[in-house]
């Protein structure tokens, strides 16, 4: 009954999400917009930045790890040194696409139920609150990684038609595909339940989404500390990251069914 | 046996008082009528009763489960009608009604679905989206989707607030056609016709329970029956005659009516007619006054508001 009940979530949040043009357009168009920016700023840096880039001190330390843990790079050019830096941030930063996908979404997933009146109805069939959580959470999760796969693969696409294929070696590489098949999973469920608890303390939608936006703080703060070389993912480090996320999944979800109160929702919220 | 029962039923929020000791039971296959001013504790009863919020005091039973202990086996013996409607506008009626459905164990969702919007004359707009449909519509949808999974026990509130006459009248129709199947119906109304109406018992709550009985009975409790007799001509020697007959107990003239007090108003009458016709007077009509409900309502909230139940 639990997977039909969470299945029966899904779906209706489905059918909401795929019927409203704004939902659709912002789980298709960002992201994609999110990765032509990133790409665009890489190709600006290389083309304009060059080597003068390179001696900076923070890209100095980000470069002594990476050429730590890949050693072919020191025999490649200083711009192209520069473009398997900034190209290997790609995995973190596409995590913003999950994250950036919960803020809009998940936000309103909870809110939106109140405003309409249609929560009370749902509190009174006997779907457990958990299983409402999860299947809220899914059913943001699932498209926002399909589309952060997508994105990728858009990502290889372009870096190949601007000539980058060639270090595709050093930046497509197991540590890739762990982040994207590992830490993205995880992270994204973790901001659509973040999302969901955000949504269900907040009185109404303008401050669910303020609470919601401090998500995105965590997957910048990952992005600096390798590319300022603070930590550089190896494989191993990204199968425990994404471990680690995944408990902290687990711990989360456990608190937004603790923080989900049903009475003060129903009595307080107008 | 009581299907509905509250012992003690209480609840506050902070420092106010929303229900207080509430007690009271409600057969089973009866309608019971809550009537009550805004913010006399109708929908926290309801709210309680529907295992919705937890009481702070007393406790409170639906078909003999817990409210505040089992909270999901309450959830599948009950239907409830909220004050608003509450459907995703985006989608269309069936697809809101099966996703509502799907949460209950013993139910076929597109078969229930199929059944009730069949039954509640709403299958040819099933593949609309709900957001173009009438507050009418709305409402018997919404009762629809309290029916889904044939609940014994339907908790309604304020089924008829905001609609026109009509819109009114039909969903009054099908509730009437809902306690003629046996189920047990909690309704919540500000319009004491429809509680009249509809309702063989009648509780009225200003955060206490001030009154619990059937229409009659409340009239009864505020005013004395009284019988109306319309004359051809009030005549001076009729009303003389009436005044002298030993089982009035009360006469005043109003135009044409006489309106009496009789020690038995049943057995009195045909005394009391042949009397009248005796001295000479014609008799149009005999009725007994009637007392509209919301005199004792009003009776009920302002008088007896602070003192017993």
């Amino acid at each position: 009954m639990t997977r039909k009940r969470i299945k029966n979530v899904l779906f209706k949040e489905w059918r909401l999400l795929f019927t409203d043009l704004n939902s659709g357009l912002l789980v298709t168009l960002l992201p994609l917009l999110i990765i032509l920016k990133g790409i665009l700023y890489i190709w600006l840096a290389s083309k304009f930045g060059g080597d003068t880039m390179l001696t900076m001190t923070v890209f100095q330390t980000a470069l002594a790890k990476i050429t730590q843990a890949m050693p072919g790079i020191a025999r490649l050019p200083g711009n192209e040194q520069l473009l398997v830096l900034l190209l290997s941030q790609f995995n973190f930063f596409l995590l913003l696409i999950p994250t950036m996908v919960a803020i809009n979404a998940a936000t309103f997933s909870i809110v939106d139920e109140k405003l309409t009146g249609s929560l009370e109805a749902l509190l009174a069939t006997p779907v457990r609150t958990w299983e409402l959580l999860v299947g809220k959470a899914l059913a943001g999760a699932i498209p926002a990684l399909v589309i952060t796969w997508i994105s990728a693969g858009f990502f290889l696409l372009v870096t190949l038609l601007l000539g980058w294929g060639h270090l595709f070696g050093f930046v497509v590489n197991a540590t890739w595909f762990l982040n994207l098949f590992l830490v993205t999973t995880a992270v994204a469920m973790l901001s659509f339940i973040l999302g969901v608890i955000g949504s269900s303390r907040a009185k109404d939608a303008k401050s669910a989404q303020n609470v919601v936006l401090v998500i995105i703080f965590p997957v910048m703060a990952l992005i600096g500390i390798q590319v300022t070389g603070i930590v550089w993912f190896t494989p191993l480090l990204t199968i425990a990251l994404g471990v680690g996320i995944g408990i902290i999944d687990a711990l989360t979800l456990r608190l937004a069914v603790s923080l989900f109160q049903r009475e003060s929702i129903l009595v307080q919220w107008r | 046996m009581p299907i509905i029962e509250t012992h003690g039923l209480s609840k506050s929020f902070k420092s106010i008082v929303a229900v207080e000791d509430l007690t009271l039971a409600v057969e089973a296959g009866q309608v019971l009528g809550f009537l009550g001013p805004n913010g006399a504790g109708k929908t926290t009863t309801i709210r309680m009763l529907a295992g919705m919020i937890a009481p702070t005091g007393g406790y409170a039973t639906v078909a003999g489960i817990r409210t505040d202990r089992e909270v999901e086996r309450v959830h599948e013996h009950i239907g409830l009608l909220t004050e608003t409607p509450g459907f995703y506008s985006r989608l269309s009626a069936r697809h809101n009604l099966e996703f509502f459905a799907g949460f209950y164990p013993a139910v076929d969702s597109r078969t229930a679905v199929e059944k009730y919007l069949k039954k509640m004359g709403l299958w040819e707009r099933r593949n609309d989206k709900v957001g173009t449909f009438s507050k009418g519509m709305k409402q018997r949808l919404a009762i629809t989707r309290a029916m889904l999974h044939e609940p014994g026990v339907l908790f309604l509130d304020e089924p008829t607030a905001g609609l026109d006459p009509e819109a009114a009248g039909e969903v009054r129709e099908l509730i009437r056609g809902l306690s003629k199947e046996g189920r047990t119906i909690f309704l919540s109304t500000h319009n004491l016709n429809e509680a009249e109406l509809l309702c063989d018992r009648i509780a009225v709550i200003h955060t206490r329970l001030l009154a619990l009985d059937t229409a009659e009975q409340l009239r009864r409790r505020f005013f004395r029956r009284q019988i109306v007799v319309r004359l051809e001509t009030p005549e001076p020697r009729v009303v003389e005659a009436v005044r002298k007959l030993p089982f009035v107990e009360d006469l005043q003239e109003d135009g044409n009516q006489l309106i009496l007090e009789l020690t038995d108003p049943e057995s009195n009458r045909p005394a009391l007619v042949k009397a009248i016709v005796e001295a000479g007077g014609g008799v149009i009509s005999v009725s007994e006054k009637q007392y509209p409900l919301e005199d004792v309502y009003l009776r009920l909230i302002h008088e007896e508001g602070g003192n017993d139940a």
